[in-house]
């Protein structure tokens, strides 16, 4: 059955303000580089942006619009890269985001969720990773590479990207190893973390498979993952307790790089060259990593949430891990672009829009890489597989991309 | 009815078929029915986006061409900006952001509609200018705000209220012409609002404001002035707890309580005789609690916990001059007035909440916050007039706001008014804010109650408290007390828009 019901009170409290379009005055810094929200800034539209996307919802709820005329394409421009919902929560008690996650649930219920993204969903049922390779090679990169695991309760969860961006799993090992850090990998027992399921509106797959990760924590005693993919982080901090409370704790590389940093355990060669460095702040590390807080209750006259609501307003998601590791690498500084931390300009590529609309991504990726060059950096940098297969790549603006882990790894 | 198929092909080879829509999810993005909007729910047959002076007047040319209503919008904010009656489309002018010259020389920026206050706010900062923001958070358009309605904000009282920064204008009537007002006409430049010949500003301003009642306006120069404060903001924190601090010996906020409207409307004006602050405020009460909290339950708990009653009548004073040595003075006369006109100053932790957000800009563009009580938001009453009367028509909601508030009516927040004194006191501004809950039927109907009563209590008194608004009804009703502005509004809607096509009223 829809959860649209359950944003009945967000759809209609909204009073079309605009919010969710433009970055916050707090942040405001020219006439360039104001838009938010990338779908807005690329059709114009009223209909694509956080606050079209709730009318939508309102008229599925009431039963008004239908698929069928391109709606659900539509629906997959939108990276649900959340920044609407962090503008929107500055100032008002909506929760924008969840709207569309239960909008995309509507949509898979009706029937009409896109091919590409069933597809998706098949190659995790089949090959448990998102891209239907044989499960059997999920760690093929590690073979003839000597890795010293322990028998702990720690482990690194490789994610979907040990396929495509094997080098970022291997300089996290590199950057454990060095700085004595004990883990230890799932090998065959690790699956998809199931993230872009649930982020997709496939809501069954997802619980499906978050519970049978879970039971796979459980058995081995994980009491702790380390993730290099900001998606799988996200997801297990912000998905995962929706389904079942998680016994582990979620760590993402950079929040490890950071403390071995700060104790000396790690140290970064000097290097004799000054390296111009920007930070692209994935979504799902920095504002949709804040954990999921369950709430049920009524809402009473006049916004009064009862009992009391813990809103999760993107303040406590992974900022500043990232950045003390790139200001503590010898020869590298560290440049803001104007859109940066909660209020960073999605890459394009999450959500499902890189599969359901490729040119959209493309074009929303080399916006992000010409706000990089507009701070005149040389390097963009972040910390997550799909920002890489967005940013790494030529269009009218480019600007070479790194790892943040191999980045590091590479001065160790 | 819907838009033919030989119109919706003429309009579409204007502006290419990326730029229009007809697609119903497209246009449910502006099927906006809040329970404010007090006209009758429809849809948009589709919606054009011009990039153009040109193409606004040849979407405009089909539109009379073919008998088809066109209503502007930009951010999507006012309830006028929506179909209101069938056979409409919506000429979306977001394309139509271009900041086209700064001159620093005749102090004026020449921009399109499409231009949000977050765009151009910060490009002037830079170097070294600003300009009278309204109240209307980041999004809005600041072409919306020097033309619609008075453009009444927050900075006034040292300068005036935004229209009156309005310079040369490029327009589109309703029937398509183009025309230049003021030294633009002349071929002099953006730089003067008026002359040679009769000044157009009333009527660019349009049948109520620029709802495109009018046509509609392509580029605008509006007045600038030195700013005061830093180039650029530093800003601390994250989302939703950052502050913005003026780093600056010469800005501080004084914030007094008083519990008469009438010491509030005398230090207003001694303040203006003085001609001292640079910002002169009486603040709604709902509001400023809701500016210092996070969440509904946040703001309830404060309310009745003491900062209703310790800020039942706020003034609010920013000193902002050249010199530490000119602030020095300043706060002794300040002192003065404030300690022979009974003002109270509140504590120190509530009123260092102004200095941690300020300037003016950020506060505003915060301003959203008012709809945190569920978006239940009215303002009543947005006039302009003496100081003093202001303050008569705020003392006067007293008598009878009282019957309206209670269980399923309004909020219970009488004081929830402003008053911003312009131009040292010559004139000021009202605005009431009106809070109710927007899910329980008796307290829109409240609402409703109110507004007629207050209206009803302004002609009465013949105060000049209600403005005559975008409804034919209420047009007729407050026109009167106006000079008779209805008849003359007709005469110069009929005028121009023979065809009835530009957002026609209700």
């Amino acid at each position: 059955m829809s959860r649209l019901n359950d944003f009945e009170y967000t759809m209609s409290s909204c009073n079309h303000c605009g919010q969710c379009k433009w970055i916050l005055p707090s942040r405001m810094h020219g006439w360039d580089f104001s838009e938010i929200c990338p779908i807005y800034k690329q059709f114009g539209f009223d209909a694509y942006s956080g606050q079209g996307l709730i009318n939508i919802a309102k008229e599925r709820m009431n039963g008004v619009l239908e698929y069928g005329d391109g709606l659900e394409e539509m629906l997959y421009t939108c990276s649900a890269c959340g920044a609407c919902d962090v503008n929107c929560k500055s100032v008002r008690d909506m929760e924008l985001l969840e709207t569309i996650y239960a909008l995309r649930e509507d949509c898979a219920e009706a029937g009409y969720i896109p091919e590409v993204l069933q597809e998706t969903a098949r190659n995790i049922e089949a090959e448990h990773n998102i891209y239907g390779l044989p499960h059997e090679e999920r760690f093929a990169f590690l073979d003839g590479i000597d890795i010293e695991e322990n028998d702990c309760d720690v482990v690194l969860f490789a994610g979907c990207s040990a396929y495509r961006h094997p080098e970022n799993i291997l300089a996290a090992i590199k950057i454990l190893q060095k700085g004595g850090v004990r883990f230890r990998l799932l090998r065959e027992e690790e699956w998809c973390c199931g993230g872009g399921l649930w982020r997709t509106g496939q809501r069954a797959e997802a619980e499906k498979l978050i519970r049978r990760n879970c039971e796979t924590f459980g058995a081995r005693g994980v009491k702790k993952i380390i993730t290099v993919c900001a998606e799988c982080y996200g997801s297990f901090r912000s998905i995962y307790p929706r389904f079942v409370d998680t016994e582990f704790d979620t760590v993402h590389i950079s929040e490890i790089a950071a403390e071995l940093l700060r104790s000396g355990n790690l140290q970064p060669k000097a290097q004799e060259k000054v390296l111009r460095v920007t930070y692209h702040d994935p979504c799902m590390l920095g504002r949709l990593s804040e954990p999921y807080v369950h709430w049920e209750g009524i809402i009473k006259p006049y916004g009064i949430h009862e009992p009391e609501k813990q809103w999760r307003r993107g303040e406590h998601g992974q900022y500043s891990a990232p950045r003390e590791v790139l200001k503590a690498m010898p020869g590298v500084e560290l440049l803001e672009m104007p859109r940066n931390m909660e209020e960073s300009f999605c890459c394009g590529a999450g959500g499902g829009t890189a599969s359901v609309n490729p040119r959209l991504a493309v074009k929303t990726a080399d916006e992000r890489r010409r706000e990089a060059l507009s701070v005149d950096a040389e390097l963009l940098v972040s910390s997550c597989p799909f920002c890489q297969d967005a940013l790494d790549a030529n269009g009218e603006n480019s600007i070479p991309y790194a790892d943040l882990s191999v980045l590091l790894a590479d001065r160790l | 009815m819907r838009i033919s198929d030989t119109a919706y092909a003429a309009l579409e080879a204007v502006v290419g078929a990326e730029n229009i829509s007809a697609k119903e999810f497209v246009l449910a993005g502006n099927r906006v029915k809040t329970p404010e909007i007090p006209f009758e729910y429809h849809s948009a047959d589709a919606i054009i986006m011009p990039r153009s002076t040109e193409e606004v007047a040849e979407i405009i040319k089909i539109c009379n061409q073919y008998g088809i209503i066109f209503v502007p919008t930009i951010s999507g904010a006012s309830v006028d900006a929506f179909a209101n009656r069938e056979g409409s489309i919506l000429i979306n002018l977001c394309r139509m952001n271009r900041i086209l010259e700064i001159n620093e020389t005749d102090r004026y920026v020449l921009i399109e509609p499409g231009v949000r206050h977050v765009q151009l706010y910060p490009e002037l900062r830079k170097r070294g200018w600003s300009y009278t923001a309204a109240s209307v958070g980041p999004g809005g358009s600041v072409v919306s705000n020097f033309t619609s309605t008075s453009g009444d904000h927050h900075t006034q009282h040292a300068n005036s209220r935004a229209n009156r920064y309005l310079l040369g204008v490029e327009m589109v009537l309703p029937n398509g012409e183009i025309i230049h007002t003021g030294s633009l006409h002349a071929g002099s430049g953006w730089f003067c609002p008026d002359g040679p010949g009769p000044g157009l500003r009333g009527i660019v301003k349009g049948y109520c404001g620029s709802h495109g009642q009018m046509g509609i306006i392509t580029k605008a120069a509006i007045a600038i002035d030195p700013c005061k404060g830093p180039a650029e903001f530093i800003s601390e924190g994250i989302s939703p707890h950052f502050r913005t601090r003026f780093e600056s010996k010469c800005s501080k906020v004084y914030v007094y309580n008083y519990t008469d409207i009438r010491n509030v409307c005398e230090a207003m004006l001694r303040l203006g005789e003085a001609e001292i602050g640079s910002t002169v405020q009486k603040y709604f009460y709902v509001p400023l609690t809701l500016l210092m909290t996070d969440s509904a339950n946040e703001f309830w708990q404060k309310w009745e916990s003491g900062y209703r009653e310790a800020m039942s009548m706020p003034l609010i004073v920013h000193l902002a001059p050249r010199s530490e040595r000119e602030l020095a003075y300043e706060e002794r006369i300040l002192e003065d007035i404030v300690a022979e006109t009974g003002g109270k100053r509140l504590p120190r932790e509530l009123e260092s909440w102004w200095e941690d957000n300020m300037d003016f800009f950020m506060i505003v563009g915060r301003l959203q916050s008012v709809l945190r009580l569920g978006g239940g938001w009215m303002p009543v009453k947005l006039a302009s007039d003496s100081v003093t009367h202001m303050g008569e028509i705020g003392a006067s909601l007293g008598e009878y706001f009282s019957d309206y508030m209670g269980d399923g009516k309004l909020l219970c927040a009488p004081e929830n008014y402003q008053i911003i004194p312009m131009e040292y006191g010559h004139f000021a501004h009202i605005e009431v804010m009106i809070m109710w809950d927007r899910y329980d039927q008796r307290s829109g109907k409240a609402l409703a109650e109110f507004r007629a009563r207050s209206r009803k209590e302004d002609i009465e008194r013949h105060f000049h408290g209600e403005t005559p608004g975008c409804l034919n009804a209420t047009m007729e009703e407050i026109g009167p007390l106006w000079s008779d502005c209805n008849v003359w509004m007709r005469k110069i809607k009929e005028q121009f828009d023979p065809n009835n096509v530009a957002n026609p009223m209700l």
